[in-house]
């Protein structure tokens, strides 16, 4: 027992520096995620039959083909065809945050199709450009009520964001993995990793919480 | 009946025809109305009364049809000309479609901000202007789910009334309200019509419609049947079809003045 705190001991400062690693591939992924979903979603409600043929085929892909082949079709693959000179780290936050992106899109699409037809109509009737409506009345409802699956995304991407030590990137796993290997400690090691993740998750879905409760809108029973 | 020559014609509506599949929910239907005037759409449901409305602002397409809004047609396949003319018509729905995240003012503000591209501090002003006319200053701050229905729609009609319309359609305005709250309503479109300003609306209120109304128009599987002075309408109506309906209509919904 005591062979395991201290091998724990020894190993945390390492780990939780690989947890701001882990934090800023989650954020970044999401975020990018957050952006191209809206406007996957709003195209795919919205826009004309070959944008929404075009946007689902995108979803269709990113949903279909497992994360750790694209990470590495990108990484080995398209990144080095092209010639883009880019870390690990970046090209992991770009196909995690592509992947959410599709995931993403179906929370924000499900969002909009719960509003009510009346609220675009009475935009329109006022004389805002549907891109007016969907930016000032149809998204800022619709984003509320995806909160919930999107905290749902986050702990999702929050776990993905694992396998990212496959192309070496320094985050909690790929430094579990590193120091248990040298000093076959794996049990504590691996257990530290996952009690991480834990509390990652933890913070993440009680932040979450607290905005949605915070843009709820008055008056609405719970 | 008004003196005609000095009458200026704001809407007009020729020859509007809506087909969902292969029904015709409106036929062929005209109406022109002057300024101050107001129109009240009778009929049964489903008749075409707000399918008509709606496709006067264009919130549905008509298939065929021309519209005129003060002389000018409204070229609605030009998203310009359609958004400057949707600003220049109100709209009150059945069901008020309060944007619910906002506040009371902020639904009236949110036109005027992004839109009209006023100042925050003028629109502000102006939404509480237009909030206090119908009679909700104490009820600036709520959200739509923290007002009454009677309440909800005077919002929606202070924030049709905050874009200065030239016309104001009204889709049946408290049809979805309890009989106690239309009374609040009624009052606000009363006050409007004395001040003169120009509508069409769809309603089953019969009571109140008749003595608002310059004219009424008869409509029933989408067309206009019978239009004329409310007296002649409910009392000696040309087509049997009409005075049925009224018969029916003034014997079940009473009055709600």
């Amino acid at each position: 027992m005591l062979e395991y705190l201290t091998a724990i001991g020894d190993a945390l400062p390492y780990l939780l520096q690989g947890s701001l690693v882990t934090i800023a591939l989650v954020v970044g992924a999401m975020a990018l995620g957050l952006v191209i979903g809206i406007l996957l979603a709003v195209g795919l409600v919205y826009g004309p039959p070959y944008i929404r043929a075009l946007f689902s085929m995108y979803v269709w892909f990113f949903r279909g083909v497992p994360l750790l082949v694209l990470l590495f079709l990108f990484y080995f693959g398209l990144f080095t065809l092209v010639g883009i000179n880019i870390s690990a780290f970046t090209a992991a936050v770009i196909v995690l945050g592509l992947i959410s992106s599709a995931y993403q899109s179906q929370i924000f699409r499900g969002g909009i199709l719960s509003l009510p037809e009346g609220q675009l109509k009475a935009a329109r009737a006022l004389g805002m450009s549907d891109g007016k409506a969907i930016c000032s009345i149809v998204l800022p409802q619709a984003l509320r009520l995806s909160i919930p699956g999107w905290s749902n995304e986050y702990s999702i991407v929050l776990k993905d964001s694992a396998i990212a030590y496959a192309l070496g990137v320094a985050e909690v796993m790929a430094r579990a993995h590193f120091v248990a290997s040298r000093t076959y400690q794996h049990l504590p090691l691996y257990f530290t990793a996952g009690v991480i993740f834990l509390i990652l998750t933890y913070m993440g879905t009680k932040a979450l919480r607290v905005l949605e409760e915070r843009l709820r809108i008055p008056g609405y029973m719970r | 009946m008004r003196a005609m020559g000095e009458q200026k014609e704001v809407l007009k509506v020729e020859k509007v025809t809506k087909k969902y599949a292969s029904k015709e929910v409106v036929k062929e239907a005209s109406l022109a109305v002057n300024e101050g005037e107001i129109k009240v759409l009778i009929g049964p449901s489903g008749g075409g009364k707000s399918t008509l409305l709606q496709c006067i602002n264009f919130l549905v397409t008509p298939d065929k049809g021309r519209i005129w809004l003060e002389g000018k047609e409204v070229l609605h396949s030009q998203k310009k000309n359609l958004y400057e003319y949707r600003q220049k018509v109100g709209m009150i729905f059945q069901d008020f479609n309060l944007f619910d995240h906002l506040t009371a003012l902020g639904n009236v503000e949110i036109a005027l901000l992004k839109v009209r591209k006023m100042t925050k501090k003028d629109a502000r002003d102006r939404a509480v202007a237009e909030l206090e006319r119908v009679g909700l200053r104490d009820h600036i701050r709520k959200y739509p789910a923290q007002l009454s229905g009677g309440q909800k729609q005077r919002v929606s009609i202070a924030r049709a009334l905050a874009m200065d319309p030239k016309v104001m359609l009204l889709d049946e305005p408290t049809s979805a309200l309890d009989p106690e709250l239309i009374t609040e309503v009624h009052a606000v479109i009363k006050a409007l019509g004395a001040e003169g300003m120009t509508m069409v609306m769809a309603t089953h209120q019969i009571g109140f419609a008749s003595h608002l109304a310059d004219e009424m128009l008869f409509m029933e599987d989408g067309i206009i049947v019978e239009t004329g002075a409310p007296a002649k309408l409910l009392l000696q109506a040309e087509y049997a079809r009409t005075r049925e309906f009224c018969a029916k209509l003034t014997g079940r919904y009473g009055e709600t003045r």
